[in-house]
């Protein structure tokens, strides 16, 4: 692997004679979104103050670009810092100053720019995020999710190479959760940067992060993929994970994919068993990212709220199914061949037709693309194997408009 | 700072909080002066500034005005029934001008500004930091000293001895009512008694104390807010409200001890 | 709108200030960088007790100047007094300068009794006719216990 953008060394902290960092080791690269997780108070965000200098290490290092922040001179350190932004758990906006102010601040205080230039900048940023028409209120007359984005915007507006995140989703309400969440991942795909984030938001950070990292006691216990934490059989990060898991997904009021995976497992047992045949449906909607970029990511995660309630009503007791991304759901269906499902799915579709699904259309005549694709799981197969099947088997790929 | 195990007798907890209290004399002094010094650091901060001067001077008129007439008059009463018994009613404008231009003058401004522009300004960094937004100043490489401070020192060095001034003028004035008006003293001989006793080295020994008083009161009322984090407990509104009753308590009594520490030194 | 509230506010303040400024420092502290037009003679006293710096100095109940500063002749064990006088008033150079007091515990104050001489004062000359400070102590007990010599 290439050498990490920044890298963390055997880094140790207390406050008070308790010691909240004890040797802890991370690694950070380039273009990545690297989420940490573990128990609260368990020195998430004193790690991530480190990053960015607002915490000096006991002992241990942070290195940048493989240069210890330490050693660096006045100038390398102002070049470090200027390409770091910091969005703080609790926004810390300025109370005194005005939306506007607050986002143009790093520019009008920090760089040579021309007030047209400034105008321009946040009236940009103020529509990226959604946040248009209240430039001119004050930080206590917004509510908490829109106090988040503007500090987002804030963030954002030197078009910073690293973004550190302090829980952006806390305090927000589920469709704001997964639309932050996924507009951090469309932002960091779009401009490229690298994101460190602290967040509990399961399953939300496996679907937009590439790396995980778990903290425990003030060491790094786990650091990799996500796929490989979720398979992890270290008894901390089980117990860790177990504890987090909520019964349903917060969004759409689904079972978790922990317990589609068990489920699935469960069917495969008894299909090889019984010889029974059972299938896997997956829905996507293949054009949410268009709702994204005309209308919002409030809006585009409200309609997959509303598909998923939509699909729930429809779908057999004995189904099972589970987000896995931002603009997919797969469903187990226990018992049925590849006909059954097939009917199954044509009757959703034409249910879907008469519920208003998308709310507020982004333009006229707009139309929800969405795709079935359905496979028969063998027995001993595993699930990625067969998602793979239902996704790109053409003939088995059930395409249906939502207008 | 208060590791466990360590031993508890009287003298060493007598040493930790010299100890502590060196450190933060230490801190407070490296706060003022980096903060002084970030003043004259370009481009000047003119918008912040006028804001402080607002908030500080112009906003503090009424209410010194108002300490500076009772005081004045105060003394006029006190003054006049004293000299009168030893016959001496017409050095009452010397009593009334020398003892509000030495002493009450800068004495009650500071203490005014402090309850009403110091806690203020306290309570507001406390908030600040608690809330992150100090971090934040950080992280977008503006210096928190330079932004929130400066501009409040800048503002109470002009502020405190133009106020002391006013207070000063309305305090005589206030004399002047009570022995003129009410007790019926030549008003004359007031106003001669006032120019003839008041020498430039008590106007200068007054405005030194203002200017004292100033860097006493913004130093310590901004040190505290700046700091509400480092002390136990320094999270949430009782960290808050903890830092500015310091900042209060603390700027009052350094306020006497100075006032008594400058009048020796100026004899 | 706020801003100009904001600017007015603190130029009304600057304004009164500096007004206050201005009168104590040159009404009552009697600031010299505005009025040069005085000169300084001196006086040398055997006692003045109680006399200040800033004192009046009066030619018939009228001010006509202050004490400047008051000095130690280390030889003689006199004090000299050094007096700032109003350019426009010429003293004669056989002028008596005393100190007197207003009032039974009031201010100390120099009074000059111009002479007849014809020869004028110059500027740092020398008034060589002084009377001392009445001292009350001495006159009571000189009172009380008769003349001792």
């Amino acid at each position: 692997m290439s050498q990490p953008l920044i890298q963390i060394v055997d880094l140790c902290k207390s406050f008070s004679g308790q010691k909240v960092l004890n040797g802890a080791n991370l690694s950070i690269y380039k273009g990545e979104i690297t989420t940490i997780i573990g128990k609260s108070g368990g020195g998430k965000s004193v790690l991530l103050k480190h990053i960015i200098g607002l915490l000096e290490p006991d002992s241990g290092q942070v290195l940048f670009d493989g240069m210890p922040i330490s050693s660096m001179n006045k100038a390398q350190k102002k070049a470090w810092r200027s390409k770091i932004s910091y969005v703080f758990q609790n926004a810390a906006l300025f109370d005194s100053l005005t939306v506007f102010d607050n986002i143009a601040m790093p520019l009008v205080e920090t760089r040579r720019v021309s007030k047209e230039e400034v105008a321009a900048a946040v009236e940009k940023r103020l529509a990226q995020l959604d946040i248009g028409a209240i430039g001119n209120k004050y930080p206590s007359q917004i509510s908490g999710g829109m106090q988040k984005r503007v500090s987002l915007a804030r963030a954002l507006i030197t078009a910073p190479e690293v973004v550190l995140f302090d829980e952006p989703t806390t305090g927000l309400d589920p469709i704001r959760k997964s639309a932050v969440l996924s507009m951090v991942s469309s932002y960091q795909r779009r401009l490229g940067f690298t994101g460190v984030m602290v967040s509990h938001e399961i399953p939300d950070i496996f679907f937009i992060s590439q790396r995980v990292a778990m903290l425990d006691k003030g060491k790094v216990v786990f650091e990799g993929p996500p796929e490989d934490l979720q398979r992890s059989d270290k008894p901390v990060i089980i117990e860790f994970l177990q504890g987090l898991e909520q019964p349903r997904d917060a969004l759409t009021g689904m079972g978790t994919q922990q317990q589609l995976s068990k489920s699935y497992e469960a069917e495969s047992d008894r299909s090889a068993r019984t010889a029974q045949a059972f299938c896997l449906v997956v829905f996507s909607l293949d054009n949410l990212e268009e709702i994204t970029e005309q209308s919002t990511h409030v809006m585009a995660q409200t309609v997959m709220a509303n598909f998923a309630a939509e699909l729930g009503r429809h779908l057999r007791v004995f189904d099972s199914c589970a987000r896995y991304g931002f603009d997919r759901i797969l469903v187990v269906m226990p018992n049925t061949g590849m006909n059954e499902a097939k009917k199954l799915i044509e009757r959703i579709s034409r249910s879907l037709q008469r519920k208003n699904v998308v709310p507020i259309a982004p333009y006229p005549d707009f139309c929800l693309m969405v795709s079935a694709g359905f496979a028969q799981a063998g027995a001993d197969e595993s699930i990625e194997a067969v998602l793979e099947r239902a996704a790109n088997d053409e003939k088995n790929v059930y395409t249906f408009k939502v207008c | 700072m208060d590791t466990p195990n360590l031993n508890s007798s009287f003298p060493a907890s007598l040493g930790r909080a010299f100890i502590f209290f060196v450190q933060e004399l230490g801190g407070i002094t490296v706060f003022f002066l980096k903060g002084l010094a970030l003043i004259f650091t370009w481009p000047p901060q003119v918008r912040r500034t006028l804001d402080q001067l607002y908030f500080i001077g112009a906003q503090s008129i009424p209410i010194v005005m108002l300490t500076g007439l009772a005081t004045g008059m105060v003394l006029g009463l006190q003054g006049y029934y004293a000299l009168a018994g030893v016959g001496s009613e017409g050095a009452l404008g010397s009593i009334v001008a020398l003892t509000l231009i030495r002493e009450m003058g800068p004495v009650l401004t500071a203490i005014m500004l402090t309850a009403r522009a110091g806690s203020a300004m306290a309570a507001e960094i406390g908030v600040m930091r608690i809330s992150e937004q100090i971090d934040a100043l950080q992280t977008m490489q503006i210096n928190p000293l330079r932004y929130l401070i400066s501009p409040r020192i800048a503002a109470a060095l002009v502020s405190f001895p133009l106020l002391t001034a006013l207070f000063d003028m309305v305090g005589i004035f206030g004399g002047f009512l009570t022995g003129s008006m009410l007790l019926k003293m030549n008003p004359y001989l007031y106003f001669h008694r006032v120019r003839a006793s008041v020498e430039m080295d008590d106007v200068t020994g007054g405005f030194i104390k203002a200017v004292v008083f100033a860097v006493i009161v913004i130093t310590i009322c901004c040190y505290q807010g700046y700091t509400t984090h480092r002390r136990q407990g320094g999270f949430g509104a009782r960290g808050v409200s903890n830092s500015t009753t310091r900042a209060v308590v603390m700027s009052c009594v350094l306020i006497l001890v100075s006032d008594y520490v400058i009048t020796s030194l100026l004899r | 709108m706020k801003k100009f509230n904001v600017e007015m506010a603190v130029g009304i303040f600057m304004l009164i200030g500096l007004l206050c400024v201005g009168y104590l420092t040159i009404q009552l502290g009697q600031a010299q960088w505005f009025k040069g037009d005085s000169y300084l003679v001196q006086a040398r006293f055997l006692g003045i007790s109680g006399l200040r710096r800033g004192a009046a100095v009066e030619i018939a109940g009228v001010t006509v100047g202050q004490v400047d500063r008051i000095e130690l002749d280390t030889e003689r064990m006199l004090a000299i007094v050094w007096m700032k006088i109003e350019k426009s008033i010429e003293l004669s150079q056989d002028t008596i300068a005393s100190v007197r007091t207003s009032g039974l515990i009031g201010d100390k104050y120099i009074k000059l009794s111009p002479g007849g001489s014809d020869g004028i004062l110059e500027p740092g000359g020398l008034i060589t006719e002084t009377e001392s400070a009445v001292d009350i102590e001495e006159l009571v007990s000189k009172y009380v216990f008769g003349a001792v010599d």
